[in-house]
């Protein structure tokens, strides 16, 4: 590997050579350094394969789960069965149960297929009705209770489709799959390809997978990661205010002013075996201690954020007293010089120069917080949740999912439909990481200053 | 541009500025300062010469107790400024370095603007009640510094982006605008060419008609042409004290006439 000169033996005499052929040590270094360069082009490439078939796969699976079919059909709101009294209130009206709107939507489905002159071959009411999903009445009914005054009336909705449909036109499901599925037939599909040309089954962007709440496994087409997004901005709110005044104050306290003694010594190595610490370890820290001792709520973002908080301050400590480290010591002598003291150099001085630094840190820091599963697994993250959180600070105690345990969840069910989902949500983790990054980077340039 | 009988200029004023008795630094275990003794005069410059790592900045340092930054140091012995003890309890070094300021080896301006650069002393320890008074001292400072004329219409640039012997006398100019009593300079043009060398020797004699200037040097040249007091360190010993020329025409000690005709060192 190494040119170490070869020992020369006595006195040989060294014929004289000319520059325009290479000798044999030139060429042998050549070679080694082509080598070393194939394995470097080389390493990268296995990476970047690596990094294509990933975003592939992924982009590839969970593409779906940002589009949604929808039958788009009118929906005559009865009076008699939505408001029995009569009087659109909806404290009155929110009585009334789903149930009575899932008929309404049955009947609304049976008579809009009736209508479209299309040729049905043993299908029952009931395998028309199930054409929409499940959660298609609850629907109906929030919009209903939201504006009592469209009882009576005969409105257009666009009501959610059953996910074995949508799956059929995402390519998920399959005429041959159907045969075999209890779920579906495949005369249901081909209802859906017939009323699919007389276009009133429509497939759009589905914003409600962002804002929507989880779902049950019966309802893989109307579950979303809105709940798991609050929750993971909540917690990132909590890292944030706490995890970066805490490491940045103790990184410059250990840089600037502790004195270096043994005990700093025993610290600073204790911040690294840390920074090592798997995350689970964190997590069950965080239930013996936040929900056990303390006595915090189970599944709130507010003790998965102080969970993320203890796991990201060494990162965020590491980094910045490494970014204050490599501010040249000779803007320190020149601020003591002019008579400035200790924590006015640091402040007016060091602190600017190593900025740009402490934020890209700090930015990694909370990167790797948000997308960390293992130890909000411990403290209860990992339920399901309908509800969103109220708002902070509030919402911080009330149960609440995250994106990465979201993932995991729901690429534990069995309908695969979900696995859509998982990976839809895998998107939405890797743009939000994206974007910190792209912060970090934007940061970096601008307060990045020569000295 | 410069001729050594320029330093025997008459010295008007010999009042003691800053005297050390039985000064001893040590690093840790190895002792760097060994029993020194020197006065040094006001409106005077002297300049410290040995080789290298004879103790002289080390003894520099002293003088604004920048040593007390590094954790190692330990100090011995009492510097008097103005008959005051500086390593007295009672001192906050911060207040001290307002008075002795210090110009570095390698020109440190802060990655700010000139004007800041040069504002930053005069604003921490509330020198101008208001803008213009602070506008004031800006400009006595450069001009001071003879950077003036070339800095007036970029003040707001930054001071990184000046060459090397403007940034050094912006350093000085910072150094000047707090209004020490004593500036100390660790060779400040050992980074500089001949001719920003020149420049910053013409106002270290400029400088000498308001402070007492303490300049370390490597080059006895320098010292020559600057100074009118020379102290001569070796191994962390005052070898030799007294006037420049007496130094280098007629040393007392071996050790300086080794030095200076360049046997050792």
């Amino acid at each position: 590997m190494t040119d170490l000169p070869m020992p020369q033996s006595g006195a040989a005499p060294v014929p004289k050579s000319s520059l325009m052929v290479a000798d044999t040590r030139t060429r042998r270094r050549n070679a080694a350094e082509k080598r070393f360069r194939l394995y470097g082009a080389g390493a990268i490439g296995v990476a970047l394969i690596a990094l294509v078939v990933l975003l592939t796969s992924i982009i590839g699976g969970g593409a779906g789960a940002f589009r949604q079919t929808y039958l788009s059909i009118p929906v005559a709101l009865d009076a008699e069965t939505l408001d029995p009294k009569g009087n659109r209130n909806p404290d009155e009206m929110s009585k009334v149960l789903t149930l009575s709107y899932g008929k309404v939507l049955d009947r609304a489905v049976d008579a809009a297929v009736g209508s479209s002159e299309i040729e049905i071959t043993d299908l029952s009411e009931k395998d028309i009705s199930s054409l929409v999903s499940k959660e298609a009445s609850a629907q109906l009914r929030n919009r209903v209770l939201a504006d009592p005054e469209l009882v009576g009336q005969t409105v257009d909705v666009n009501v959610l489709v059953n996910g074995r449909i949508d799956g059929y036109f995402k390519g998920r499901v399959t005429m041959e799959s159907a045969a075999a599925d209890a779920n579906t037939s495949p005369q249901q599909l081909m209802l859906a390809d017939a009323l699919k040309e007389q276009g009133m089954l429509v497939t759009r962007f589905n914003w409600n997978f962002i804002t929507n709440p989880d779902a049950s496994d019966q309802r893989p087409e109307a579950a979303g990661v809105g709940v798991a997004i609050l929750g993971s901005f909540y917690m990132m709110l909590v890292v944030l205010l706490l995890a970066v005044p805490i490491g940045v104050a103790a990184s410059i306290y250990l840089e600037e002013f502790a004195p270096k003694n043994r005990w700093t010594d025993v610290i600073e190595v204790n911040i690294s075996n840390l920074a090592a610490v798997p995350s689970i370890v964190f997590g069950i820290l965080g239930l013996a201690a936040f929900i056990n001792f303390a006595g915090l709520p189970q599944s709130a973002p507010v003790v998965g954020g102080l969970v993320l908080t203890l796991m990201t301050l060494p990162t965020i400590i590491i980094s910045t007293r490494a970014a204050l480290k490599a501010v040249p010591p000779s803007i320190r002598d020149a601020a003591l010089g002019v008579g400035a003291s200790r924590m006015q150099s640091v402040f007016h001085h060091v602190l600017p120069l190593a900025m740009p630094g402490i934020l890209t840190g700090t930015i990694i820091g909370l990167a790797q917080a948000l997308g960390e599963t293992a130890p909000l697994l411990l403290i209860g993250m990992v339920a399901f949740v309908r509800e969103f959180p109220a708002a902070p600070p509030e919402g911080l105690f009330d149960p609440a999912s995250a994106l990465p345990v979201q993932v995991y969840n729901w690429t534990q069910r069995a309908d695969p439909a979900f696995v859509e989902r998982a990976s839809g949500a895998i998107i939405v983790l890797l743009i939000f990481l994206f974007c910190m990054n792209l912060l970090a980077i934007f940061l970096r340039r601008r307060f990045e200053r020569r000295w | 541009m410069y001729d050594i009988n320029r330093a025997e200029s008459a010295v008007t004023q010999q009042d003691i500025k800053i005297s050390a008795r039985n000064v001893q630094v040590y690093y840790g275990d190895t002792h760097a300062i060994k029993d020194v003794n020197v006065e040094i005069l006001d409106k005077t410059v002297t300049a410290f010469i040995g080789p290298s790592g004879c103790g002289k900045s080390t003894f520099l340092r002293c003088i604004n107790r920048m040593n007390d930054t590094i954790d190692i140091a330990r100090i011995e012995g009492q510097i008097r400024l103005d008959g005051e003890d500086i390593y007295d309890r009672r001192v906050d070094p911060v207040q001290l370095r307002a008075k002795v300021g210090m110009v570095f080896q390698k020109p440190n301006p802060f990655p700010k603007s000139i004007y800041d650069n040069v504002a930053y002393g005069p604003r921490i320890h509330g020198l101008a009640r208001n803008k213009t008074e602070l506008d004031e001292i800006v400009e006595k400072s450069l001009r001071g510094s003879a950077l003036w004329n070339e800095v007036k219409d970029r003040l707001d640039e930054p001071g990184t982006g000046l060459s090397g012997g403007q940034q050094q006398r912006l350093c000085i100019a910072r150094a000047v605008a707090t209004a020490p009593e004593v500036l100390l300079m660790d060779e400040p043009c050992s980074a500089l060419d001949p001719i920003a060398t020149g420049q910053v020797e013409e106002l270290i004699d400029q400088l000498r008609s308001e402070y007492s200037v303490v300049i370390v040097t490597h080059s006895m040249q320098q010292a020559a042409r600057v100074s009118q007091k020379t102290a001569f360190f070796h191994l962390g010993n005052l070898v030799e004290y007294g006037e420049t020329d007496d130094i280098f025409t007629k040393p007392q000690d071996s050790r300086t006439e080794a030095y200076i005709s360049g046997r050792i060192g």
